[in-house]
């Protein structure tokens, strides 16, 4: 079964609003969570790992500088979080799926992280998906003589 | 001895466990993105039930829902009688929890640090949307799967979950996920009883959540990972894992987890079905193999490759 094709020509319509994606692993289309970041988004991570309970959510949200200052957040990270600056959050350490979880708890999901990393509205991103590619493994690697 | 049977490879994302809960309780059925999926997965489902599988190992990734940065384990296996579903942060879904068998997860321990894979143990692992999302479109409930009926409403088979780090760098190699599917077929045969057991990885296919290329969709990489993935495994295998993140965008890694399902397989096992779809971020598709006699009266291969 192949599905995808119903919606194309939307979706084509969409996707020429946005470049395609590169066959890269560079920034800004891909911002990689490295052993560096990891450790430089340590704060960022535990404050934003805290938000997996109903409890933890409602506090945040009742006195975000307050519960920010508690885990030891730098005034930079702060700024970030107040801004829902996603790109920003991921280039300082924040691991998407921790990250995820402060979308979830202001009222924000994937899609609000995407359009901010992508530089579009996120109606034109949810349009623009699928962003169709092409490509597999070089018939010179070894998949290749399969 | 028990026996693995069959092996299942399986996508999962948030949006797949959502679209379940809407496209079931709403009148107009499927939205039209997962209407493919939700049909793609009935001969799943069906071919699940006439394996009949008394245990599932499931290799999954969890999302940064049960495990912490704190401290990240590259492998760990859930042990006990249950197995709750995580908060993602939007609290957890109306379905029944997960049972354990403890025998298994007991044995399977033993028998895999004895086969040296240094397991974190996990006594009251949550699992997340990497287990909960497919769940309901493969398995048949007891009674109306609402709690409702002469049955508990709870799912038809024990799990023993292994959990692979797809979070923190450095991920374990490709090949040491090729060996402990090994490991977790021998460990299986070493188990007292005739347990019949079906070994399911979950992860991919091909996406990307995070950059500018958020959304990217490769199914001509999908497709070719499907048809490959059962006769292929060690061509796959030395593709570097980097080479499926740029094609496939950086989730992609995750179809590494795929590797732990057919090695646990022997050589002689086929693929009955597959298929794949791209509902809207995340390539979405399932492999379902056996190995010969499991599924009679199936014309395995026949399915394959679609």
């Amino acid at each position: 079964m192949r599905a995808g094709q119903a919606g194309e020509a939307p979706e084509s319509a969409a996707a020429a609003a946005l470049p395609p994606p590169s066959l890269d692993l560079d920034e800004p289309g891909t911002i990689e969570f490295t052993a560096e970041r990891a450790l430089a988004g340590r704060a960022l991570n535990r404050f934003a790992l805290s938000l997996r309970s109903p409890a933890s959510r409602a506090e945040f949200l009742a006195d975000e500088p307050g519960y920010l200052r508690r885990f030891g957040l730098s005034d930079e990270e702060a700024r970030l979080v107040g801004e829902r600056d996603w790109t920003g959050l991921l280039r300082a350490g924040g691991h998407l799926q921790a990250m995820l979880k402060l979308a979830a708890t202001v009222g924000e999901d994937l899609w609000s992280i995407g359009a901010c990393n992508a530089g579009c509205d996120r109606d034109v991103l949810i349009a623009a998906t699928p962003r169709r590619v092409s490509g597999v493994p070089a018939p010179g690697s070894p998949a290749g003589g399969a | 001895m028990a026996a693995v049977i069959g092996g299942i490879g399986i996508s999962h994302t948030p949006s797949m466990g959502a679209e379940y809960d809407r496209g079931i309780a709403s009148p107009d059925g499927f939205s039209p993105r997962w209407q493919p999926w939700y049909d793609g997965t009935r001969r799943v489902e069906e071919l699940l039930e006439r394996l009949a599988p008394d245990h599932l190992v499931v290799i999954y990734n969890d999302h940064l829902n049960h495990f912490d940065l704190d401290n990240y384990p590259t492998l760990a296996i859930g042990v006990g009688a249950r197995f709750r579903q995580a908060d993602e942060g939007w609290g957890p879904r109306d379905l029944p929890d997960l049972e354990g068998d403890t025998r298994w997860g007991l044995h399977l321990t033993e028998e895999l640090i004895g086969r040296e894979f240094d397991l974190t143990v996990s006594q009251d692992l949550t699992l997340d949307h990497g287990v909960f999302s497919w769940l309901p479109y493969v398995f048949h409930r007891g009674g109306d799967g609402a709690g409702n009926g002469n049955e508990t409403g709870g799912w038809p088979v024990t799990v023993t979950p292994i959990a692979v780090n797809m979070v923190r760098q450095p991920l374990p190699t490709a090949s040491r996920l090729r060996s402990l599917g090994r490991a977790i077929r021998a460990s299986v045969e070493a188990f007292t009883g005739d347990d019949r057991v079906v070994v399911i990885a979950t992860g991919g296919m091909s996406h990307q959540i995070s950059g500018a290329r958020f959304g990217m969709a490769n199914e001509d990489l999908d497709r070719y990972f499907l048809e490959n993935l059962p006769g292929h495994l060690d061509e796959l295998v030395a593709v570097p894992v980097r080479e499926y993140m740029r094609l496939g965008g950086t989730e992609a890694a995750e179809l590494t987890l795929w590797f732990t399902m057919r090695a646990a397989l022997s050589q002689q096992a086929s693929a009955v079905y597959s298929f794949q779809t791209f509902p809207a971020i995340t390539g979405c598709g399932a492999l379902v193999m056996a190995e010969p006699g499991a599924l009679p009266g199936t014309d395995q291969g026949s399915e394959a490759g679609s």
